[in-house]
């Protein structure tokens, strides 16, 4: 390796960084392309009963649909918020 | 699809009207399907349908249907092959009435022109419905500006200006520089490319003389 | 029958327009009865491009509500006679333009032509879902940058289940992706995504690559499409892509950076 391509390597190009951030961003929303529609109704939905008891940000809760040959997960992902002491409550709900 | 709207049962007022029409705009009517609407006449009403027909194919133009009339008319009509339609009222494409004299009324003469002080941009469309339009400023490329009578533009007009659309070939456009992608009068078009060069830029008017459109630099 | 191809993105600006002009001269030029029309109702750019504003007269929505004829409407090429586009109203709205209004003058079309190519607006709403509603064939045109990439993956995704043939359950719309405004020395110098990154990511059979060159502005500022502009690589560039899609093996010719003698063959690594 010459001293040349040492210093062009010294930190990720560009380029590099934009084709890594596609590819997750893209496979993330294939995924959601092929999800049911009423995912995004159904996640305000649930938002607006966990804000009856806590107080969630927008993006405490994620969705997510996943299939295989036999059966679909429908994968909910709520984040309480962190209290006093610092806790984050993860809960998860799974069901088929 | 062009629909002969008869209101008249004299067939040679009604042929020689169409005639003027397709005159006009040959290239519309050439080979064009057309309905023949008579639900504007009274069902009893005696209509020689074979001249018409025969009238309509001289001008170019295959009747296909016939919308309205008596039992007497519709059985003629399937016999000569024409689709029969439902007497409903079609809004939108008619492009010829035809009626028996007097032709018919203009609309009612305006009481004032329609004022624009703004720029007409590009997308933007003015109709100035029964009256003149004033335009103070200038009108963009792709904005169309329409008038039932004249048209006065005091800024650049770029875009199109269609007066008399009415069919009033008295109608004139006035511009003090003319750009335009097309001006029209009475449906008599010209369009950017085929403006005579000695008047692009100029302060011109344009108006009908016979069958002419005439531009004319002041 | 006309093979009806769409030019689309989703995101503007990455060449759709200058895509569309390119490909129906380019199969013109090759005898081939070609349309070219505007689906950008309201603000249309095809006649810019095709140098012909100063000939319009009836548009496409004129067409549609059946107020003009199609072949008053069409505006022949001056440079080849196989040619035709229809330009798009600017004084509408894309609510225009319907889905059997369309049908049906694509259907009118397709006896007189052999290729219609429909250039899309940008977006994903009604103007660009109608012009691919009915297409066979995709151009999805995107520069090797995130978010036009990106957008071009939402439109794949769209063209697969939108369209008519996903609709009918016929053989899906061929896609065929164009990578336009690529520059080579970038590419090489790691601040640009390469042909093969955007492969990578889109998995798309590739038409052509069209290199970022001054003479693409240049033949729009002139409104000659910039496939006539023979010395140009974007020109040649696109003549090879028209040759690709009628099915000629032709190599990929722009996408390495061209170089300048023995220096830069040294300095160039």
């Amino acid at each position: 390796m010459g001293l040349l391509s040492y210093f062009r390597s010294a930190r990720p190009k560009s380029a590099q960084v934009a084709k890594e951030r596609l590819q997750i961003l893209v496979a993330h929303e294939r995924q959601m392309r092929d999800a049911p529609s009423y995912l995004p109704q159904m996640q305000r939905e649930l938002l607006a009963v966990i804000r009856k008891y806590v107080h969630v940000n927008d993006d405490a809760i994620s969705i997510q649909m996943e299939q295989d040959d036999n059966h679909e997960i429908l994968e909910v992902n709520i984040v309480l918020p962190e209290d006093g002491a610092g806790r984050t409550k993860t809960p998860e709900l799974r069901g088929n | 699809m062009p629909i002969v709207r008869l209101r008249s049962t004299d067939m040679m007022t009604v042929a020689a009207q169409l005639r003027r029409s397709v005159e006009r705009a040959p290239e519309f009517f050439r080979r064009a399907p057309v309905v023949i609407d008579v639900s504007a006449l009274p069902d009893e009403a005696e209509i020689n349908l074979a001249y018409l027909l025969g009238q309509l194919q001289q001008m170019g133009m295959i009747p296909v249907a016939l919308r309205g009339g008596g039992p007497a008319l519709r059985e003629l009509a399937a016999a000569q092959r024409l689709a029969l339609l439902a007497d409903a009222p079609v809004p939108e494409t008619r492009v010829t009435e035809t009626s028996s004299p007097p032709p018919p009324p203009s609309p009612p003469p305006p009481s004032k022109a329609m004022l624009v002080t703004q720029p007409v941009r590009s997308g933007q469309r003015i109709y100035a419905r029964g009256s003149d339009l004033v335009v103070l400023a200038a009108v963009g490329y792709g904005a169309e500006i329409m008038a039932d009578g004249h048209i006065h533009v005091y800024g650049t007009l770029r875009g199109r200006a269609l007066a008399g659309v009415h069919g009033d070939k008295g109608c004139r456009i006035f511009c003090r520089d003319l750009q335009a992608e097309l001006v029209s009068i009475a449906g008599h078009y010209r369009i950017s490319e085929d403006l005579d060069e000695a008047v692009r830029g100029r302060t011109v008017q344009v108006y009908m003389r016979d069958t002419a459109l005439i531009i004319e630099a002041f | 029958m006309a093979r009806i191809i769409v030019v689309t993105s989703g995101k503007g600006g990455v060449g759709k327009t200058t895509t569309a002009a390119s490909l129906a001269m380019g199969l013109a030029l090759r005898g081939n009865r070609t349309a070219v029309i505007d689906f950008d109702v309201g603000l249309r750019n095809l006649d810019l491009i095709m140098g012909c504003e100063r000939r319009v007269v009836y548009d496409f929505v004129n067409v549609i509500n059946q107020e003009a004829h199609l072949r008053q409407a069409l505006i022949r090429d001056k440079r080849c006679e196989d040619l035709y586009i229809l330009p798009a109203s600017q004084t509408r709205d894309k609510e225009a333009l319907t889905k059997e209004g369309v049908g049906r003058v694509l259907e009118e079309m397709s006896e007189e032509f052999d290729y219609v190519i429909c250039d899309s607006p940008a977006g994903i709403e009604k103007g660009a879902f109608l012009a691919m509603y009915y297409a066979d064939d995709a151009i999805v045109v995107s520069n090797p940058e995130v978010s036009s990439v990106r957008d071009a993956d939402r439109m794949i995704g769209i063209l697969s289940s939108k369209s008519r043939r996903a609709e009918l359950g016929e053989e899906p719309i061929k896609e065929h992706l164009l990578l336009t405004r690529y520059d080579p020395k970038r590419v090489e110098r790691g601040e640009m995504l390469s042909v093969d990154d955007v492969l990578e990511i889109l998995a798309l059979p590739l038409l052509g690559v069209i290199p970022e060159s001054q003479a693409v502005l240049n033949a729009s500022n002139e409104g000659i499409p910039v496939i006539l502009d023979e010395k140009s690589n974007a020109g040649q560039a696109y003549r090879d892509a028209v040759a690709r899609y009628l099915g000629e093996d032709l190599p990929q010719r722009f996408i390495r950076p061209e170089r300048k003698g023995l220096i830069g063959r040294l300095f160039g690594g």
